[in-house]
This record gives structure tokens, sequence and C-alpha cells, in this order.
């Protein structure tokens, strides 16, 4: 029970970082070059930007869950078994970004979903 | 290109952080009970862990590179992707800290390693047509 409640929260915790995080990114907009003062100034944006904050708040909480986790549980049964976050935040892809998903691509991904359940299998 | 070569480098990084936590985390003795104080005792003790701030760092330049992905690719196309880290992390389990791998479980890799190329495949025939969002 006090791993299933830590796992939820870790997937949920995952699936807000990666869509905020994506959401923020591209406000920003794209990086063309790896010049220290682009980098620089990319790494200011990020700083001011409330979605990859939040995404990033979202990660430190997520990852705090997997340190504590961790602790107690085998690292190639955990990982995995945090699958379902992919299937949630393509759905936010879909959804809050507003990406295009093809059929290939979903195909992609729910081969991708089921291979990593069957990577949680005991 | 540039997307695939980035992942790979932040795949590695949150693969090597992960298996750095874990061997940190187990360092210690494990949290047998999860009162609060339990879970701060257990946190702080992990901050004076040199191994345990190694596989922070790494995160933190896996954070790097995903965020500069994410600034000029999808999310759904990126996320599948990085599900080689998956297979890696298992990897490590296998090789890095000797746990028990059952065959199922590289079945499920090999069923990730399709899905991943399934998924670049679709960004690829998205970006032929005009603009090419994946490789600028």
């Amino acid at each position: 029970m006090k791993t299933a409640l830590l796992l939820a929260l870790l997937i949920l915790s995952d699936t807000l970082s990666d869509v905020s995080l994506a959401k923020g990114m591209k406000q920003i907009g794209a990086l063309h070059t790896l010049h220290l003062r682009a980098l620089l100034v990319l790494g200011s944006k990020m700083a001011r930007n409330g979605a990859v904050l939040l995404g990033l708040l979202s990660m430190i909480a997520g990852f705090l869950t997997f340190l504590v986790v961790l602790s107690w549980a085998d690292l190639s049964f955990i990982v995995p078994a945090t699958s379902l976050h992919f299937v949630l935040a393509t759905l936010g892809a879909k959804w809050i970004l507003q990406e295009h998903i093809s059929r290939v691509r979903w195909f992609g991904t729910i081969l991708v979903g089921l291979g990593v359940a069957l990577l949680s299998l005991p | 290109m540039k997307t695939a070569v980035v992942l790979l480098l932040a795949l590695l990084a949150q693969a090597g952080g992960n298996v750095c936590l874990s061997t940190g985390m187990r360092e210690m003795s494990a949290a047998s009970q999860l009162g609060g104080p339990g879970i701060v005792s257990l946190l702080l003790r992990g901050l004076t862990n040199p191994t345990i701030w190694l596989g922070m760092g790494l995160l933190g330049v896996f954070f790097g590179l995903y965020a500069a992905t994410l600034s000029w690719a999808d999310l759904s196309v990126v996320l599948p992707a990085t599900a080689l880290g998956y297979v890696i992390n298992v990897a490590c389990g296998a090789y890095v800290l000797h746990e028990a791998v059952p065959p199922a479980r590289w079945a499920g890799a090999l069923l990730i390693g399709l899905g991943v190329c399934c998924v670049s495949w679709s960004e690829r025939r998205t970006a032929l047509p005009g603009k090419t969002p994946g490789d600028p």
C-alpha cells in the first residue's frame, strides 16, 4: 500500500513535469546554438518562466518520492512501474500542447507502454 | 539527428544518476518505517552521501538536455524516445547492481525499441513534406 501510494504520486509528478516543461520551453523558443551566451540567456528565460518552474518543482517532487521508494524497492521494478505517465503525458501533449499525434505515433507509444509494462513484471 | 544525439546523452546521464542514487541509498540503511521523521532523517542522511550528490548532478545534466530537446521537438516524440532509458536502467540493474532480470523484461526492452522506432518514423514522416521540427 505504501509503495502504491508513492508510485501514484511519482506518476502524477512526472506527468505534470513533462507537460509543463514542454509548454514552457515552447514558449521560450527553440535552442539553435550551444554558445555560452545563448545558454545563459536560455537559462535566464527558463528561470523566469512559470511553466518551466512548475515543471521543475514537479520533477523535484517526483525525484524526492523516487529517492524514498528506492530505499526499499528494486530500481529495475520502480522505474518501469511508472510507465503510466507515458500515456498520461501523451494525452496532455494532445489536449494541452495541441500536438498532432498520428496513428503511427500512437502505435509506437502504445508499444512503448506495453514494453514498459512487460519490464515491470516480477 | 540533433534530437537523437542530445537525447542519448540525456538518457546516459539519467541512467548514471539513477544507478548512483540507488547505490547511495543502499549504502545507508533502508528506511523501514515511513513516518514524517523517518523520511526527513532519510533525506538528510542522503544529503551527506557523495554518491547521492553525484547522482543528483547527473540528473541535473539530464534535466538541462531534456529541456533543450523539448524546446524544438514535440513532447509526444521526445517522451516515448526517453523510454530507451528504461532499457538502459534494466541493463544497469542487471550488470552494475547485479539484480535478477527475467527474460520477460528483456522482451519488454525489445518492445520499447520497436515502439521508439515507430515514433521516430512518424516524426520523420511529419518532417519530410515541409518544415523540419525535429532536426532544424
